[in-house]
């Protein structure tokens, strides 16, 4: 049972990443690999506002979101917004060169030390079916529910929603219809950032540390998570935290091989391979 | 083989390098700085080794470190554990590294789009998170030592020698790299990047090819990696091959030039062996590095091809290009290929038997059948969105057909590859130019000519005689074929320059070159001068009556389809509504209603 529970905590805050992706991905077709690192490097926000200068968690947990939304806009007014024509790949391949930066900003002003963040919560624990889950586990619970609820209500419910998805569909129809482009591309990118930072801040009581590369296991569980369940489906990239955290927490629990540590991380790759040669376009997606 | 100047400017390199080194300039060279001079070579062998994958053939590895970091530890084992020969490893990392990639490879490669992107993430994040730690591969912190054994209990630790065996197999790296480009393996790459269709249609197996360039790539790599532990002489689990060095070998490859080798060292060089004179330099390189990325592909949006013409602004005349009174389509060349011609003339050649092609819910080919003989010209028209060119997509094997089949020769050829098809004689042209544009009018003949080049792509890569033979021949017929069609003045200018009208010639003699059986063209009007229309019907004819070959023509151009079409098919909302010779369909009501609109009574 534990293994379950572990992963099903897990694989919502992966699906949290795979969302952001998935929703990038679904409005400009473009594959968005710093989904995971935005946040990161927002988390020294949460430090120096919770651990350097002692204000409540949740004081710093905004400024993280903050700091990730910004840096979302920023990239898409400078760099997406002068790329509207250039083939998708294109555009991905911008993408690595934000993962790049939020990497090389870490490594050039917060290297070589550790950073602690305060937890969310730090008492009151419940144990369930004979699993103890900590209070900032259920936090994660709570938010990414909260968060999946809130982006399927404001998709399917409100204009500007729709016009995202109109525009996921067809952006040129939907520009003709008087979808406004600029508008729903700062949306997507900025949300993906919030995304990013609200992902990293659930997964971090986890890890426990706060360094360059501490996150990477968000990455890989997320872009998996987001393959699985289809690169173009936000259903789908829940459904597929949900598969990948619960996948990784059983073959931890059960597979052990000597000559492969973390054998959990090493069974992603397999999934991944598995994908591709069995259902490309995902558990929900549409297209391959 | 090598060409010459390369030869000479690496003789200069092995005179003037080890004699600036370990004398002249102590910093280049143990103990000093992190980085040394044998170290930056071994990292510029790795960005070659990125740019063959992504500059050439536009694929994108975020794992490289991964491979790498496999051949440093292969070469390890062979040389501490086994105590092999340094010339051992550096092979068995090279075959490692490669077979990994093919494994690796072969699942997203199958696929169109990003999935060798999202794989290699996975591969190289596993491979520093999980497989490298292990005591069994790396030895875990302990590590592995590479010494640098030439046999036996000979090792050399002379590291001015070892500088020279860099340059050596950087030198060697470099052939392949040059071999590689002009050779078809290299036009295959890409024309690959800059359209999978076009390179289908000129008989090039995609996937294939691309599973082919990243094998290489990672070949390369191995060697890399091995050639960076020799360097140091030991790799453990916190090696150097972490995925900031995948995302560093990107930056280096895409500001470098992507795909311009020289420019690609350099920067490689530059990034890597600079900043160890400087310290605290690296982590502002890199910062640098992700911001050059960002703005050099958000400036030149057209795509990563784009980057190529970067610095080779448009020196042409542009009085010789914009040429709208084309006075005829010149003479297409059609060389002899004996067992082209298979079908005796007036016997169906191609036999569509109630195909059907399907997106998502809208059915866009209902059911449709037509038989096209051999040596006559058969046309097929309609209006806008009937379904003609999905019609040809389906027969050359670019889309699937949900029902149905395609005979060909009499045998069935609906489960074959686009490429296939193209291989047994199908050639066909697209609405919007089936060429590689990026490339020169003189590269594209040679690319048409890929599947006449009978060479293996080993072969090539070595640049064995033969290959050298081979593309002399064919470099000769693309010549004659640019002289034939008075293109000369233009022959060295990317295809993208040209007017609409020339790049339709040069399409409909590239389709030629290959001597194909049955020639599909879809709308060959479109874009060219009317003079130049005007001149078709007789080029058809000659393709028919001179040539033998067999043609199915896509045409808006009514009136031209019934002079020159031995039988015309009609297709409307994805079904036939009529068929027969021209006089019957210039009368049938039912084509006048749905192609020219209802006629007004008299």
């Amino acid at each position: 049972m534990q293994p379950i529970v572990l992963g099903v905590i897990a694989g919502s805050i992966y699906a949290l990443v795979a969302a952001g992706v998935a929703l990038v991905y679904k409005a400009t077709r473009v594959l968005n690999f710093a989904q995971a690192e935005v946040g990161t490097l927002s988390l020294y926000a949460t430090w120096w506002i919770s651990t350097r200068h002692h204000q409540p968690w949740v004081v710093g947990a905004a400024a993280s979101i903050v700091v990730a939304t910004l840096i979302g806009l920023l990239f898409e007014r400078f760099i997406i917004r002068s790329m509207l024509t250039a083939s998708r790949v294109t555009v991905s391949v911008a993408t690595i060169g934000l993962f790049s930066l939020m990497v090389a900003v870490e490594l050039a002003l917060f290297a070589g030390t550790v950073y602690l963040v305060p937890p969310p919560l730090a008492r009151g624990g419940v144990t369930i079916a004979g699993v103890y889950v900590n209070a900032s586990q259920w936090l994660a619970l709570g938010v990414v529910l909260a968060v999946a609820a809130a982006l399927a209500a404001f998709l399917r419910f409100t204009d500007f929603g729709l016009a995202v998805q109109a525009s996921a569909d067809d952006p040129v129809a939907a520009q003709l219809m008087g979808a406004p482009r600029a508008r729903i591309s700062a949306f997507t990118w900025g949300m993906a950032g919030a995304l990013s930072a609200v992902a990293v801040l659930l997964i971090e009581p986890t890890v426990g540390v706060l360094a360059p590369g501490a996150f990477a296991g968000l990455f890989i569980g997320g872009l998996t998570a987001a393959l699985v369940g289809g690169l173009d489906s936000l259903p789908g990239a829940f459904v597929g935290g949900l598969v990948v955290g619960v996948a990784e927490a059983e073959v931890k629990a059960h597979v052990t091989i000597h000559a492969i540590p973390s054998f959990q991380t090493a069974a992603m790759l397999i999934i991944v391979l598995a994908v591709l040669l069995l259902r490309p376009r995902g558990i929900l997606g549409q297209h391959a | 083989m090598v060409r010459l100047h390369n030869v000479m400017t690496a003789a200069l390199l092995f005179v003037a390098l080890p004699l600036l080194t370990e004398h002249a300039m102590p910093r280049l060279v143990r103990p000093h700085g992190y980085l040394n001079l044998d170290v930056g070579i071994a990292l510029a062998v790795a960005a070659l080794s990125l740019n063959l994958l992504l500059g050439y053939a536009g694929q994108i590895s975020l794992g490289h470190a991964g491979l790498l970091a496999i051949g440093a530890f292969a070469s390890g084992i062979v040389t501490s554990r086994w105590h092999g020969p340094m010339a051992l490893g550096l092979v068995l990392a090279m075959v490692v590294s490669g077979g990994l990639a093919f494994l690796v490879g072969l699942p997203a490669l199958r696929l169109r789009g990003l999935y060798l992107a999202i794989v290699t993430v996975v591969f190289g994040l596993v491979m520093q998170y999980s497989v490298l730690r292990s005591t069994v591969f790396s030895g875990g912190s302990a590590g592995v030592a590479l010494p640098r054994r030439v046999w036996g209990g000979r090792v050399f630790t002379d590291n001015t020698v070892y500088l020279v065996v860099s340059l050596l197999l950087l030198l060697a790296v470099w052939v392949v790299d040059d071999n590689v480009v002009r050779s078809r393996v290299g036009r295959a790459f890409r024309v690959i990047r800059e359209n999978e269709a076009v390179a289908q249609s000129f008989g090039i197996a995609v996937t294939r090819y691309k599973l082919l360039a990243f094998v290489v790539s990672g070949a390369m790599a191995g060697l890399a990696g091995a050639m960076y532990g020799h360097a140091i002489g030991f790799v453990n689990n916190e090696s150097p091959f972490n995925f900031n060095l995948s995302l560093q070998l990107v930056i280096i490859v895409i500001i470098g030039g992507l795909g311009r080798r020289a420019a690609v060292v350099v920067a490689a060089l530059v990034f890597w062996v600079l900043p160890s004179f400087i310290s605290g330099l690296h982590a502002w390189a890199y910062i640098a590095g992700a911001l050059g990325l960002m703005v050099t592909v958000s400036r030149h949006p057209d795509g990563i091809a784009d980057l190529l013409r970067r610095e080779r602004p448009p020196s042409f005349d542009d009085d010789a290009v914009e040429d709208d009174s084309l006075p005829a389509l010149p003479d297409l060349p059609v060389p002899d290929r004996p067992g082209a011609l298979t079908t005796p003339a007036g016997q169906p050649l191609l036999e569509v038997h109630e195909v059907s092609v399907s997106f998502g819910g809208l059915r866009a080919v209902d059911a449709v059948s037509l038989t096209v003989p051999a040596g006559r010209i058969t046309g097929l028209i309609g209006p806008n969105g009937a379904g003609k060119s999905t019609l040809f997509n389906a027969i050359s094997g670019l889309v699937t057909t949900t029902r149905g089949h395609v005979r060909y020769r009499g045998e069935q050829i609906q489960d074959l590859r686009a490429d296939q098809r193209a291989r047994l004689g199908i050639a066909r042209s697209f609405q919007q130019v089936g060429l590689a544009k990026d490339l020169s009018v003189r590269e594209n003949f040679l690319l048409a000519q890929h599947q006449v080049a009978g060479y293996g792509d080993l072969a090539a890569i070595a640049m064995t005689p033969t290959v050298a033979r081979v593309e002399r021949e064919l470099a000769e017929r693309a010549d004659q074929a640019i002289e034939s069609l008075g293109l000369v003045h233009l022959s060295g200018l990317p295809v993208r320059n040209l007017s609409g009208g020339q790049q339709r010639i040069v399409e409909i003699a590239c389709l030629l070159v290959t001597a194909p059986e049955l020639v599909m063209l879809d709308e060959p009007s479109a874009g060219m001068a009317p003079a130049a229309a005007e001149s078709l019907a007789g080029r058809l004819r000659e393709l028919r009556d001179t040539l033998g070959r067999t043609v199915l023509i896509i045409e808006h151009n009514v009136p031209l389809m019934l002079d020159v079409c031995d039988y015309l098919y009609v297709l409307d909302a994805g079904q036939l509504i009529a068929e027969g010779p021209p006089e019957a369909i210039a009368a049938n009501e039912r084509v006048i209603d749905a192609y020219f609109g209802t006629a007004l009574p008299a």
